[in-house]
């Protein structure tokens, strides 16, 4: 593979979040989807950061939403305004509860203490794979969720934190998408990226050339607790109220398989993943309540009420039954040949 | 009685069996001989359905069983002694038997099959309720073959049965597929120990590189130039 | 003293349940190497049989729970874990965590989110004093219960030719087919079991915790989050270790949370942070056995680096 192709591969997931951040943002559709486009950009950041560990290692990780729900409780809590958090987190440590930042530092923030959370824990987590390396990280959830949802002094609490500024705004998180994609990118194409997925594909030979793999399973662990806890910064802002339970199973199991939806072996599956889980779970909620046209005359009133939660969970469920590899079988994007496009319009031209 | 022909395996895009074919005849002993790699054993896996040819066909009793899963080809008629010996361990010697019981067509005479095995290989009787991983390889063999054979096969395939054996059971070994095919069964054996092997069957195919390359037959046992060449390669 | 003894029985009611749930899971792990995260489900649908026919006989509730869960369990075997059985190990856990996800938005969408209670027989969850110590009928029943299907169990895979051809394909499933071993069978048997032991589970732990009285659809979620845990810590490639890791989870969970105290200002400090000190635990075993607490020798089904 060439360089320039390479970097070509870069070219669909950016094009694809732009345009939906542009589109979200004109007239063409319903002003009321615009946070719908918001939580789809949201979902990439936090499915590709997911990526940036278990695409590039091979080694399944059900914790990952932990560094995102310690970036989304760090950005939330620091940027509760001041006078407010006696009222709302009444029980914080005193430095807590008497500052708050800006919106840029607590996404600073949020990236910094997931990527430090990650590598403490990775530090020793990354020598197990297999089975054991899934359930350990996922007790690493379980005590996250457990403590964040308990312990008062560094947040609500069994409470939900309120007032959380809504500053997610569609550019920012078209920007904050397209950053963790390009992060992503100059990672897996870097010289550690590579020497990581070449010990997915042979753990055996990477190790007889010199690759220390529990080392370079913790930087692409730390950088994906990084870009895990910045995408928990995006959607705290984005959503403006938090619960532990909102960045737990449910969040786990949805971003989990819009990667195995999308692709776990590539980046380009990752985004198609999230976009087009995002995208089906926007259209049921419309269609359930009668906003979408053609449902309507089709079927002569509104879909029933859940289908969404139920057609989401079973579209997901028979992809991974029947495309155990996903949507984009683990392939980057490509541009279509020109030879070949040159040839489809011809036939079509005929 | 057995009828392999054109048969062709590929593992991924490498063929590790091409244009291969041989006949087994109603209570024949067939030899398949060659070097380590050779598909021997990929030719007895496609013949009992574990892994799919990519050409050929293979018929038993003039009707194909080429496609069908192990263990349908099992209830055909066909049995494996696999290649070292797969014995479960952690089960008793004669939970292993009853195993071999899996691929009847008829579950009539199931006790005096095992009988028959016990009667042919006593040892296996002696330590019938021990776990078979105490057994020692001779007696492991001898186990799986008689696994093999509970289940009453027209055919007995054989993968490498004297592996790790030493002499006086490779003795035992042969001599006990003497006695079985006496008892109507027909024998593919695959061996490394080409010299007893051509000497002991009633035709030998000679294997590398997956395709056949001669057929020897017991007088050629002698013969070591021909032995030499059959291994090495003719011009 | 008499608390004591009282956690302690309650303890090892709960490692029974446990215990039943690790083998329910072990046993299909065996046969098809799928770690299915949807088990709890299957006993969520027992329930809401259970709950949907309160007024009915007991026993006639009952069989609808056993219909319900086989027939549910049967469905997946059929749809879901026949075209996995060539996947990879962590697609199967994520397609059955997707499974789990759609049988409890279809129970969300259907029942809705508020509980429904779920009454069996209401006698059993009175208390008998022995010697002082109040123990509830359920607890000796689920202990009861729970050594009966072992047996029953035990009998199953010991002495049948399709426990047999069970305990051959777990251990080596391409030589137990080439020896005549129907892969189908024993998985369709395999699976039909772990759902009798499902159904078992879904009648008890209603009546043996508290918290479970109510069926939703997260029911039974949170203890086959902590089983599978347990079977992996135990060792999940037998079905033994499997079990006991189950078992001495239930166990560990029942007496943690008999004796911290039920508030307190710091982590580990209170019971509500059993769950950390659960997975705290876990974790670290992990680091020093990742084969399996329970597992003797090197049957590794998990490698480490
Ligand atoms: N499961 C497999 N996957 C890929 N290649 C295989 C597999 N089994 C055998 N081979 C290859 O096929 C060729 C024939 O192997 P085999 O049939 O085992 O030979 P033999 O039994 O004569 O020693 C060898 O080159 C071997 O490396
Ligand atoms: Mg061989």
């Amino acid at each position: 593979m060439t360089d320039r192709r390479g970097s070509l591969e870069l070219i669909g997931p950016v094009l694809a979040l732009a345009l939906a951040g542009i589109v979200g943002s004109t007239g063409f559709v319903d002003p009321a989807l615009e946070n719908e486009f918001k939580g789809a950009l949201v979902s990439v950041a936090i499915v590709v950061a997911l990526y940036v560990f278990v695409g590039n290692s091979g080694v399944v990780s059900f914790g990952h939403v932990s560094f995102v729900a310690v970036g989304a409780f760090a950005a939330g809590v620091m940027t509760v305004p001041v006078a407010l958090k006696p009222t709302i987190t009444p029980g914080l440590f005193a430095f807590l509860g008497e500052h708050s930042v800006g919106n840029l530092a607590s996404l600073a923030l949020a990236a910094v203490l997931g990527g430090l959370f990650a590598l403490v824990v990775g530090i020793p987590l990354m020598r197990l794979s297999g089975l054991a390396a899934g359930i350990a990280t996922f007790a690493v959830l379980g005590v996250t969720y457990n403590i964040l949802n308990n312990w008062e002094k560094i947040g609500p609490g069994p409470l939900t934190l309120t007032t959380i500024p809504e500053t997610t705004g569609l550019l920012q998180a078209t920007i904050g998408a397209i950053a963790v994609v390009a992060v992503a990118f100059a990672y897996q194409r870097s010289r550690y990226g590579r020497k990581l997925r070449a010990s997915r594909e042979d753990p055996a030979a990477a190790r007889a050339a010199g690759i220390d793999i529990h080392r370079e399973r913790l930087w692409a662990f730390a950088l994906s607790g990084a870009l895990s806890g910045l995408a928990g910064g995006l959607l705290v802002h984005l959503a403006g109220t938090l619960q532990a339970r909102d960045v737990y199973l449910d969040l786990t199991f949805l971003t989990l398989a819009m990667l195995v939806v999308g692709g776990v072996g590539s980046l380009w599956g990752a985004v198609v993943g999230a976009l087009a889980v995002s995208a089906l779970d926007s259209f049921l909620l419309r269609a359930e309540s009668g906003e979408v046209g053609f449902v309507d005359d089709l079927l002569g009133k509104p879909l029933w009420g859940g289908s969404r939660l139920v057609g989401v969970a079973l579209f997901m469920a028979v992809v991974l039954v029947f495309l155990p590899q996903g949507l984009t079988r683990g392939r980057e994007f490509h541009l279509p040949r020109l030879g070949r496009r040159r040839a489809v319009a011809q036939e079509s031209s005929a | 009685m057995l009828e392999v022909s054109g048969l062709e395996v590929r593992y991924g895009t490498v063929p590790a069996v091409r244009d291969l074919d041989l006949s087994v005849g109603r209570g024949e002993i067939v030899g398949l001989i060659g070097p380590n790699g050779a598909g021997k054993s990929t030719t007895l896996h496609a013949i009992m359905g574990a892994v799919r040819p990519s050409a050929g066909d293979i018929r038993l009793a003039g009707s194909s069983i080429r496609g069908r899963a192990p263990e349908q080809v099992v209830r055909a008629g066909v049995a494996l002694v696999p290649e070292g010996r797969r014995i479960f361990t952690e089960l008793t010697v004669e939970e292993n038997l009853r195993l071999g019981l899996a691929g009847r067509r008829s579950k009539d005479g199931s006790a005096e099959a095992l009988e028959r095995v016990y009667e042919l290989f006593p040892v296996v009787h002696e330590s019938r309720s021990r776990h078979a991983g105490l057994l020692s390889g001779g007696q492991q063999q001898q186990l799986a073959i008689g696994r093999a054979l509970v289940g009453e096969p027209d055919v007995l395939l054989l993968d490498e049965p004297s592996l790790g054996l030493a002499p006086t059971v490779v003795d035992t070994v042969f001599g006990a597929l003497l006695a079985i095919r006496a008892q109507g069964v027909t024998i593919l054996l695959v061996e490394q120990r080409a010299q007893r092997t051509v000497a002991l069957a009633d035709r030998t195919y000679v294997m590398s590189n997956g395709e056949l390359r001669m057929t020897l037959g017991p007088g050629d046992a002698g013969d070591s130039r021909r032995m030499v060449e059959a291994y090495f390669g003719s011009s | 003293m008499t608390d004591d003894v009282q956690t302690l029985v309650d303890a090892v009611a709960l490692g029974s349940i446990y215990a039943l749930m690790a083998v329910g899971i072990g046993l299909v792990f065996g046969v098809l190497r799928l770690v299915n995260f949807a088990y709890g489900q299957l006993i969520m649908a027992g329930a809401y049989a259970l709950a949907l026919t309160n007024d009915q006989p007991v026993l006639l509730s009952i069989a609808l729970c056993f219909a319900v869960v086989l027939a549910l369990s049967l469905a997946l075997e059929l749809a879901a874990f026949r075209p996995l059985r060539r996947a990879s190990p962590t697609t199967m856990l994520v397609a059955t965590f997707a499974i789990s996800y759609l049988l409890q938005s279809i129970a969300l969408v259907k029942f809705g989110a508020i509980g429904k209670i779920v009454v069996v027989v209401p006698k059993l969850s009175e208390p008998v004093t022995i010697g002082g110590v109040h123990i509830r009928w359920i607890t000796i029943m689920t202990i009861i219960v729970a050594v009966l299907v072992f047996a029953a169990l035990m009998v199953l895979l010991t002495k049948t030719t399709i426990g047999l051809h069970m305990r051959a394909a777990s251990i080596d499933p391409a030589t137990a087919r080439l020896l005549g071993v129907r892969a189908n069978a024993v998985i369709t048997a395999a699976v039909l079991v772990s759902g009798v032991i499902a159904a078992i589970v879904a009648v008890i732990l209603p009546m043996a915790v508290p918290e479970r009285l109510l069926v939703g659809p997260d029911f039974a979620l949170r203890e086959t989050i902590i089983v599978l845990v347990g079977v992996v810590v135990g060792g999940i490639d037998r079905l033994l270790s499997a079990t006991l890791g189950g078992f001495t989870m239930g166990v560990a969970v029942g007496l943690l949370s008999g004796y911290l105290p039920s508030s307190g200002a710091w982590p580990f400090t209170s019971s509500v942070y059993l769950d950390s000190a659960v997975f705290m635990l876990v974790i670290i075993v992990l680091l020093i056995r990742p084969e399996g607490l329970f597992v003797r020798g090197r049957h590794a089904a998990l490698e480490r680096v």
